[in-house]
């Protein structure tokens, strides 16, 4: 009988043992939680505030796709930040020498780490954003109303895409920078640099950060699916040269 | 290209340059199949370099490596070695054979661990382990794969002396089934395990051969001649025979002898007391050092 530790079975211990697939799920939950919550009752938090300065302020009831918006708007910046750091934990193999040593003198190829710590922390971190986001749905669908499932579901897929393409990007960071902290600040900026260049409208279409509001464009019925297929491709081809780029950077690395 | 049968690694004009006299500046290193080789020098001569050039983790700027075994046959064991905190004894035994494509059974995960002392702690994460416990779990790691090629970057230097001597018995026990070279600027230990050492001096390999020719050719022999009664006449012959190189009057009817060869001391000194008809109570030849051979060859200014 063997006792091996396969590479699939390790990755699923880094996520479970260190907790850090515990930690996605509660970030991401806990904003699905808070987004529809803050949507539904916006109105009355606003008119509470501005009662108490003698203004009277006027805010539009919530319709449904607000409470996506809300949890959007905060998973896209503390929730991805969350998948960027645990992702650096995972990838960045040579902040600790001595545990790169034991990896590369035994698979020379960084393609064999490199791919598995991409697969797992993109499936733990799809797996946090699926959870958070029939968390909210369920609570929009309670507190305001119902979403379109069909557009929710394309709108899902995105998010899907968008978030492998993050897990890369980190994986590519983790090849310009050695310590944990280096590559999640690398990989930020990487990120927030794409966002800011995708304000540009000729090119915004086009970039993976257009992907960010497909949920809830597609809920309200602001945009199509079709739409996004052009940023998808551009995600899913930047993905696979994010990770090509990580390995040829990690291999030219000396420890 | 492959290596003479009877070599298990060597290199040819090896070179990684980090300056004037800093990395590897022209290496040609001969590891015999099935001994243990000494790689020695003094911090700095470019030992940890060598080794990384050795298993792939830096890249040389000129000259061959060749590999007579596997690549996967070679494991390395660093100066610090670190695991995946989270994994268990056992689950790094197991990782480490499963990584080089010999996955382990329990009971061969067991014996390694316990060959090294670690039975007891075979379930416990390794984040809580001591130096002297990581440093052990990294000799399991590296055995599990059943290398051909071990090797170790002062595998000693940061235990305590149960812990060394403790290392030191498992490399003696390795070196029966596996080539080992070991990297250390402790000669003592060196001097303990290794049949053949190589000496690095700022990136040059100043010698390279078995340890007992070291000693002899870099060690001028001595002798400790303790004599009863009186031995000026003794050391007066001594010290005008041109095969001595100097005789010291330590008192007590005791001369320290240093002579050209160890021939000439063997031959000699027998014949010198027996002409003065000096009483010899005991001629004991002084044992040669690694560390005495190390500085002599380098005060004796050798150049690669």
């Amino acid at each position: 009988m063997s006792a091996s530790l396969s590479v699939p079975r390790l990755e699923w211990l880094r996520l479970w043992r260190t907790g850090r697939l515990l930690v996605l799920v509660l970030v991401f939950t806990f904003f699905g939680l808070l987004g529809p919550l803050t949507a539904a009752y916006l109105p009355e938090i606003i008119g509470l505030a501005s009662q108490s300065d003698g203004i009277t302020v006027q805010v539009p009831d919530p319709v449904p796709a607000d409470g996506i918006v809300q949890y959007l708007g905060n998973i896209t910046q503390i929730g991805l930040i969350a998948v960027a750091a645990i992702a650096a934990l995972a990838l960045a193999v040579d902040a600790r020498p001595g545990l790169a040593a034991f990896y590369r003198t035994r698979q020379p190829h960084p393609l064999s780490w490199i791919l598995p710590r991409w697969a797992a922390t993109s499936l733990a971190a799809v797996v946090a954003w699926t959870i958070g986001l029939v968390s909210a749905v369920y609570e929009t669908v309670l507190l305001i109303g119902p979403l379109p499932v069909g557009e929710l579901v394309a709108g899902w897929a995105f998010w899907v895409a968008y978030l492998v393409f993050a897990v890369a990007v980190v994986a590519l960071a983790a090849g310009l920078a050695r310590s944990t902290v280096a590559v999640t600040v690398v990989a930020v900026v990487i990120i927030i640099g794409i966002a800011i260049i995708g304000v540009i409208p000729q090119i915004g279409d086009w970039l993976p950060s257009h992907l960010v509001g497909a949920p809830a464009a597609l809920a309200s019925g602001g945009a199509e699916p079709g739409d996004y297929v052009r940023a998808t491709a551009v995600s899913l081809a930047a993905t696979v040269a994010c990770l090509a780029g990580a390995v040829a950077l990690v291999r030219r690395r000396e420890l | 290209m492959t290596v003479a049968s009877d070599l298990v690694l060597s290199t040819a004009g090896l070179i990684r340059s980090y300056g004037p006299d800093a990395g590897v500046l022209g290496v040609d290193l001969e590891v015999p199949r099935g001994t243990v080789y000494g790689l020695v020098g003094p911090n700095g001569a470019g030992k940890t370099t060598l080794l990384g050039l050795l298993t792939g983790l830096r890249r040389a700027d000129a000259g061959t490596i060749d590999l007579g075994i596997d690549r996967r046959r070679l494991a390395l064991v660093p100066d610090v070695p670190e695991f995946e905190r989270w994994l268990t004894a056992s689950e790094v035994v197991a990782l480490a054979g499963t990584l080089v494509g010999a996955p382990p059974s329990p009971a061969r995960i067991t014996s390694e661990l316990a060959a090294v002392g670690l039975a007891d702690a075979a379930d416990r994460r390794v984040g809580g382990f001591s130096r002297g416990m990581t440093q052990r779990l990294a000799l399991a790691a590296a055995n599990v794969g059943d290398p051909e090629l071990v090797l170790l970057d002062e595998p000693s230097s940061a235990l305590d002396p149960a812990g060394r001597a403790a290392v030191l018995d498992l490399i003696a026990a390795w070196a029966e089934r596996a080539t080992v070279m070991l990297s250390s600027h402790i000669l003592a230990d060196v001097q303990r395990v290794a049949d053949v050492v190589g000496v690095l001096r700022t990136g040059h390999l100043i010698y390279q051969g078995p340890l007992q020719t070291l000693l002899d050719r870099y060690l001028q022999p001595s002798w400790a001649v303790r004599v009863r009664g009186s031995h000026e006449a003794l050391l007066e012959r001594l010290r005008s025979a041109d095969w001595v190189e100097e005789c010291t009057d330590l008192g007590g009817g005791l001369l320290r002898v240093r002579t050209r060869s160890v021939d000439d001391g063997e031959r000699g000194l027998p014949v010198a007391a027996a002409a003065v008809d000096a009483r010899v109570v005991s001629i004991v030849p002084e044992e040669a050092d690694l560390e005495s051979a190390f500085l002599a060859l380098t005060a004796a200014g050798v150049q690669p």
